[in-house]
């Protein structure tokens, strides 16, 4: 079968579907880069870097399979690849979110909790970090949080247990 | 009690069954309802739901649009017959329309069975013994490339005679997922170095692979292994 003309209509759609999904999937790739780099710039930073790497590559996803596990992967990949340049996590968490979720009542000890929560997180080795993110933050199956980062899932059990308890040290202590 | 088994409770990773009597042994062991309840109310402090509610920023959403798909993606949409695979289970897709001919040479080299063509023979033992990194001595099936695919299966490209395939390891038996038969002017089998492979078989494995072909020393474990496991 020849390739479908650039522009084709139903090639389109297709894409425009697959767009469209990535969009809803936003929300969740941003809480998954803000666990990984402790700051909300940083974390925009990886996820817009994470959008334009699958766009480009998209050929590399299997249609019908995960998209949201897929792009997981490719963010993970991506914070490993350029870790070193989330810097700004480490010293200033959270430093502009003007979402209306922090307005009202409560907002300021919401606005605190959440700091305390990305800077604990920052204090865990990166790997048990990619796991919580995956399992705590965005709630995925060991088995799913597995099979992003290319672990068994014996290790995701023991990576998720060790950081349990680090969190629950930082976070009390 | 284990505080790994505590922890799969808590994030809810046990069997119904597990999860109903831990459940009820908590009722009887404060300590333990304790650190489950401090650990519940960690990870509720993890939601990071501000984040969730809040709407991306546009400079995401415009990215989301404006970015430009590859290539490869608009030429692979265009051979797998466009809104198909969007119905079928992941990998499916690749069994559609790869199969370009069959011929059954030399004969008992492969069998049909449950629908599914698998190795035998010659190709099946080479399939299993082979180590392309150990080099290819001229006498019967020649073995390509070796890679795991998105089911974790291991696979590995040949050639034999005219006919060059896909083949990968499921429960026990090399099944061929993609053949091509083609005579080559010469009468010669298919040399599988690289970019010689035939391009069917070659889009088979791009669109399965996961990760990176196989080295010398990852081929040589997987052998060691029966093809199985990670």
């Amino acid at each position: 079968m020849a390739p479908l003309p650039l522009g084709h209509p139903e090639m389109d759609a297709s894409l425009d579907t697959i767009r469209h999904q990535i969009v809803q999937l936003l929300p969740r790739l941003r809480r998954f880069a803000v666990a990984l780099t402790g700051s909300m710039a940083d974390g925009d930073d990886l996820v817009q870097d994470t959008v334009e790497r699958a766009l480009k590559n998209l050929h590399a996803w299997e249609p019908g399979s995960r998209l949201d596990s897929w792009m997981f992967r490719i963010a993970k990949n991506r914070f490993i690849d350029t870790r070193r340049s989330w810097k700004r996590g480490k010293t200033v968490a959270i430093e502009a979110v003007e979402e209306p979720a922090w307005d009202g009542e409560g907002a300021m000890q919401a606005h605190l909790a959440f700091q305390d929560t990305a800077k604990a997180l920052q204090t865990l080795p990166v790997e048990q970090r990619q796991a919580v993110a995956l399992v705590l933050v965005d709630g995925l199956s060991y088995r799913e949080a597995a099979d992003i980062l290319e672990i068994p899932i014996g290790t995701l059990t023991s990576r998720i247990s060790r950081a349990r308890e680090a969190l629950m040290a930082t976070l009390e202590g | 009690m284990d505080r790994e088994i505590l922890n799969k409770f808590v994030d809810g990773q046990l069997p119904p069954q597990e999860m109903a009597r831990i459940a009820a042994l908590l009722e009887t062991q404060p300590d333990m309802k304790d650190y489950v309840a401090k650990q519940e109310k960690l990870s509720a402090s993890l939601r990071f739901e501000a984040v969730m509610q809040a709407p991306p920023p546009s400079r995401l959403v415009e990215a989301v649009h404006k970015t430009p798909v590859s290539w490869r993606w608009r030429l692979f949409a265009g051979r797998r017959g466009f809104g198909l695979p969007w119905l079928l289970p992941a990998g499916t897709a690749l069994l559609v329309g790869l199969v370009l001919g069959i011929t059954m040479r030399p004969a008992g080299d492969l069998a049909l069975s449950h629908g599914e063509m698998l190795a035998r023979g010659a190709l099946a033992q080479a399939l299993d013994t082979r180590l392309a990194s150990a080099g290819y001595d001229g006498e019967g099936p020649r073995i390509g490339i070796s890679f795991r695919d998105r089911d974790g299966s291991a696979c590995r490209t040949f050639a034999s005679g005219h006919q060059a395939g896909l083949a990968c390891h499921r429960s026990g038996d090399w099944v061929v997922t993609t053949l091509v038969t083609q005579a080559s002017e010469s009468g010669g089998a298919y040399r599988m170095a690289g970019s010689q492979m035939p391009e069917t078989v070659r889009r088979a494995v791009e669109v399965s692979i996961q990760g990176q072909a196989f080295d010398a020393e990852t081929e040589a474990r997987a052998r060691a292994n029966g093809w199985t496991g990670k």
